[in-house]
This record gives C-alpha cells, structure tokens and sequence, in this order.
C-alpha cells in the first residue's frame, strides 16, 4: 500500500513542483528595449493583412501568409519530455522569435521542424508539421531539408573556398553536378542577399575559415539561401558574435524576412524585441504564450511570460 | 613600496624561466641537429657505396636484360683482383617487383581502410566498435615474421593446393616453378599488414571533424553517406595522405615477409600471363638485400646490395617530399580549423 502511493507520488512529482521561474537576463536598466507601438489585445485580422509588426528595426511591411505549423507535437529524449503539445505557426514574411530560458525546449523545437532533431538517436516524436499543407513525415528528409534551412549557434562554414561553401547545396542537389558558369549567378545572388556580396566578391576562391567570424555566419545565411528555401530556422545565429556582427545579421534578417519565413531562437530579449514581429515564449517544454511582439513585451498575458520578459524592464 | 614588489617580482619570475627555456632550448636542438647529421651521413655514406654499381652500368642499370639471379651470382663470383669486378645487372625485375606489390598493397589498402575508417567511426554500433579499435591498434604493432609465418605455412599452401590447377603449373613449368609462393600472396599479406595503420590514422582524423560540418550538411539536405564524403573525407585528406606515406614506406622497407611468400625469385611477373601472372613469383629490391646478406663481404657484391639502398632510400625521400607537398596543398582550406 506504502510502495503504491510513493509510486503514484514520483510519477506525479515532476508536473506538480514546476521549478520558480528565474530572472536570469537582462538585468540592466540603461539599454531599454524598444518595441512597436502595440497596444490591445492581437488583431483578429492578423494573418490576412499586410502587417507592419517589427519593431526596433525599420522593416517593410510584408504580406503574412502560412508556412509551416506544428499540431500537437511533443518531443521526447528517452523519458525526459522536451517539448510539449506546441501547436504554433510559422509564416512568411515575419520573424518569429522563440524565447525562454535555456533547457526550455526552444532549440529541440526548432530542430524538430527541418527533422534534424532525428540526429539525436533516443529523440521521439509525437504530432504533426505541416509544410504548405503537406505533412512532412510524407517528403524526402532531404527535400524537406532543402526547403526549412537551418543556421547554427556556431557558425560552420565547411573547410572549402567561399564560392563552393555557398555551391555545396546546389551541387549535392541533383545527381548530376551542375558547372560553375550555371552556378555561378546563384551564387552571387545568394551572397548579395546575405550582404557579404561586397566583402568576398573578389576573393571567392579563398578559404571560407579565413574570414571573421561574423562573415562566415553570413556565408551560412548564403549558403541556406542558395537552395532557397522557403523557411529558414536559425539557432541563436549571434550568439559567437560581436556586437556589431551582431548588427550585420540583424538587419540581414529583417530584409530577408518579406521572401522567407524567419524562425529564431535568441536568449537575448532585446535582439527579440528589436528583429521579430511574432515572439513565443517557451518554459519547461510548454508553449506558454505566444503572439504579436509587442503583446508578449508590452501585454503579456501569462504571468510566467511577465516574469520572464519582466526583466528586460526593470 | 608594494607597486615595486609587484613589478619586480613577475620580471625576476620571467628571466628564470627565459634561462630555462633557453637551456631546453640548446639541448633538444643539438638532439635534432645530431639525428639530421646521422641521417645525411647515412645517406651519403650509402650512395659513395653505391656508386661503382651505377657507374658502371649507367641507366642500363633501371633496364631488364637477362636474369638478374644470374647477374647477381656473377657478380657474387668476382674474381678478387679489384680491376676484373664484375658488376654488369640489369635490376628492372627487382624493381619492377617493388613497384607492383606497393603500389598495388597501398591502393588496396587505402580504399579498404577509408571504407573501414568511416564504418567505425559512422556506421558500427558501439559494441562492435569497442572491440575493433583495440583490435586494429593491436595488428598495427605485429611483426612482420609472424606475418609471413602465417604465410608460408598457412596460405602459400592453400593457393598452391587449390587456386592453382595443375595445368596452370605444368603450362609454365619450363620457366618457372609455381609452387603457391607469388605475388597474390605477397600483396595479400602485405596489405593485411598495412591496412591496420592506416585505419588507425584515418579513424583518429575522422574522429577530430567538427560535428558542426556534418550537421551543416545534414541541414541542406544531404544524406549521412554524401556528407562523410564531400565534407568528413576532403577534410581529413592531410591525414589519408600522411596514412599513405606511412603506410608505403612500411610496404617498400618490407623484406622478410615478402622473400617468405612472395617467391625469392628474381622474376618479372608479366600481366599478359592472365590469371597465371598472380601466381607468379617475385622479389622486391628489400627482400633482396635480405636474402643476399650473407654474400655482403665481396666487394662489388656489397656495393650492389648498396645501390638497392640507396634506390629505397631515395624513394622514401621522394615520397616523404610528396606527402608534404600533397598535405600542404590539402590543407589549404582546413587551416587549423580541426
């Protein structure tokens, strides 16, 4: 009888004591965050109009139109539960920013919608990503790859010249290998819309380890772009730069945002306020809120959210 | 009066340090300093030696011409007055034997090391890999006469009693003798020996690329299979090259092993034999030097025996050179990044 009630009590346990939240960022009251001028609860229009939302930086108003969403999905690495039941979209011409403490299931979320989570050998995954209507589990991982790229916390250029880091793509692509004359224009493209086309244009067959680091994260960028893709996921991309790399990105992001739709994950809620138009907050797996960003900073409506984001306001 | 003991104290700490440092110095560079003047004086003590053999055949020397065994015993039989030497040879079967049984043991054993190198490190599960590792690093470090034990007793035998049919011995039979010792046997037990090395090295490197380029690639969309080979292979091909350079010095300096079941004939296997050619034997320029050390103490015998040297010496010095070369233009784009 014992035995059973202390079984009942563990197998309980964990969902019962949610651990206190923290505030762990941003501490400082001298660099404010800036946010849109949001005020009232979420457009119910929103979605179906041209939608200025981001805040800090001067982004074009862009149209919102449906990507990618997850229904439902939960991941799990052996018994620990990572991410549970998130049901959240992904739209193009907008940047949705994932934001929470670290172990919050942000990053195994974004993983999850390029499949590159399934790496991981004890990841298991419950519920459904849908890509333009289609559920992914029904595409090749490799084609579903090539159209949800991804960038890393540490930039990874491969150890190759810089015009065949950004050719690698296209040449792994098909089982013929195209040439360099009919690469070479994609090449470029994809490079000028990263905004490195004017550092690298002259040394292309340098070696892409020998550029800083804030480059090689924007040949990265170029090379996601070169496939084009529809969706680009990107884990915390600044996290090894300096501040004005930082910048660089940043307002890479924001232009590319109006032709591919932006997924981040940032620890830094002040890069969230200044870059996304859509913020989730994340805490212990659970999607906690998630909406325009200026309700998340400016309104939030859960009070874990208001505990988290508090932070950043003093 | 403590702004004083701060600074004076790190700069007496530095100075002891630089005298120490420069002692060290001194005495590993006369270490490496003594080492490359034993080597220099090695190799030219080696081609003084050599040098009546090549002068007196000129690059007729490289040429085939008649039996070589013959050549050799002809020159083993000098007579003793200095000016009838005799040191006519003609040493194209003996290095033309080197040459095949290398080259063709090295090939083999890189693309089999390379497949292996990436199913250890990509594909095995953890408790085959566990057992294979040791293993491998263990084979690396066996003698090579136990090797060619194994070989002679074991599979020279099996080839002659059942991949030679009786026909095949009796069809070139009044040229040579195939009794199972042969270049088959030679490059198989050959490669066997350098494959473990070679593993070794390419496992290593394959373990010290950046998990982050496998996952980029991952991310575009290629499969495991494609990325080892377009980003995990190109950049550990320094390390295949220095596995090869190793791995063929080991292959040219083999002599016991090979004059056990490669034949200890002086014999160029002709590749328009067919199937035959395979068991036909041979001797490399090592397994020569070798078999004919007792015949060292006639003179121009001995300095024929220095003129393989000095061919294998070379050659090492060659390959050394081009691994370098090779390794550099490699690395051109890894640059310190592993």
């Amino acid at each position: 009888m014992e035995l059973k009630e202390e079984g009942a009590r563990t197998g309980d346990g964990p969902a019962a004591e949610v651990p206190p939240l923290r505030r762990i960022v941003v501490e400082s009251e001298t660099v404010p965050i800036r946010v849109g001028d949001y005020a009232g609860p979420p457009d119910p229009e929103y979605g179906k109009e041209p939608w200025q939302l981001a805040a800090g930086l001067d982004g074009e108003p862009t149209w919102i139109e449906e990507r990618m969403r997850t229904e439902g999905l939960s991941i799990a690495y052996g018994d620990k539960r990572a991410v549970k039941d998130v049901s959240i979209e992904v739209n193009s011409g907008e940047v949705l920013a994932l934001i929470g403490p670290s172990g919050c299931g942000k990053t195994t979320l974004l993983r999850s919608l390029n499949r590159l989570v399934e790496l991981t050998p004890a990841a298991k995954r419950t519920g459904r990503i849908i890509l333009d209507d289609q559920d992914v589990d029904s595409f090749d991982v490799t084609h579903l790859r090539s159209r949800v790229g991804m960038l890393f916390q540490q930039p990874n250029p491969f150890p190759m010249s810089i015009f065949d880091n950004v050719a690698y793509g296209l040449r792994e692509r098909g089982s013929k290998k195209p040439r360099r004359r009919q690469l070479e224009p994609i090449v470029v493209d994809a490079l000028e819309r990263a905004g490195l086309w004017d550092e690298v244009s002259s040394n292309l067959n340098h070696p892409a380890l020998a550029l800083s680091g804030g480059q090689q994260q924007r040949l990265c960028i170029a090379r996601s772009l070169a496939v084009s893709p529809e969706v680009l996921l990107l884990d915390e991309p600044c996290s090894a730069l300096d501040p004005i790399s930082t910048g660089i990105i940043e307002e890479t992001i924001v232009e590319l945002r109006s032709e591919v739709a932006i997924v981040i994950v940032t620890h830094n809620l002040q890069q969230a306020a200044r870059i996304a138009d859509r913020v989730a907050f994340m805490y212990l797996g659970d999607m906690v809120e998630s909406g325009p960003a200026g309700q998340v900073f400016g309104a939030p409506r859960e009070a874990r959210t208001q505990e988290y984001v508090g932070g950043g306001f003093g | 009066m403590e702004a004083a003991t701060l600074t004076e104290a790190p700069a007496r700490a530095t100075l002891g340090r630089d005298r120490t440092d420069r002692r060290v110095e001194l005495l590993l560079g006369a270490l490496a300093s003594t080492i490359l003047l034993l080597i220099a004086g090695m190799i030219l003590f080696v081609l003084i030696k050599a040098l009546p053999s090549f002068t007196h055949n000129g690059l007729a020397w490289f040429g085939a011409g008649g039996s070589v065994d013959d050549q050799l015993m002809n020159i083993f039989n000098s007579p003793a007055d200095p000016a009838d030497y005799v040191y006519k040879l003609r040493a194209w079967p003996l290095l033309y034997a080197t040459a095949l049984i290398t080259g063709v043991a090295v090939f083999v054993s890189v693309v089999f090391s390379v497949l292996s190198g990436i199913f250890i490190v990509e594909f095995a599960p953890d408790r085959l890999r566990r057992v294979i590792e040791p293993v491998v690093k263990l084979l690396a470090a066996v003698p090579s006469v136990i090797y060619g034990l194994i070989g002679i007793l074991v599979v020279v035998p099996w080839v002659a009693d059942h991949l030679i049919s009786e026909d095949r011995k009796a069809s070139v039979a009044y040229v040579i003798q195939l009794d199972g010792t042969s270049i088959l046997v030679g490059i198989f037990i050959l490669t066997i020996m350098i494959c473990p090395i070679m593993i070794a090295i390419i496992v290593d490197a394959l373990r010290s690329v950046p998990e982050k380029w496998v996952e980029g690639a991952a991310a575009l969309g290629v499969n495991r299979w494609r990325a080892m080979r377009t980003v995990s292979l190109r950049a550990i091909r320094p390390a295949i090259v220095a596995a090869l350079v190793l791995a063929t010095a080991r292959a040219l300096g083999e002599a016991i092993m090979l004059s056990m079941v490669a034949g200890s004939v002086g014999f160029a296997p002709n590749p328009l034999d067919g199937i035959t050619f395979l068991f036909e034997p041979a001797r490399p320029l090592a397994s020569t030097i070798v078999d004919n050390s007792e015949g060292l103490s006639v003179v121009p015998f001995g300095q024929t025996m220095y003129a393989f040297a000095a061919i294998l010496l070379i050659s090492s010095a060659f390959l050394s050179f081009a691994g370098w070369a090779a390794r550099k233009s490699f690395s051109r784009y890894t640059l310190g990044a592993r």
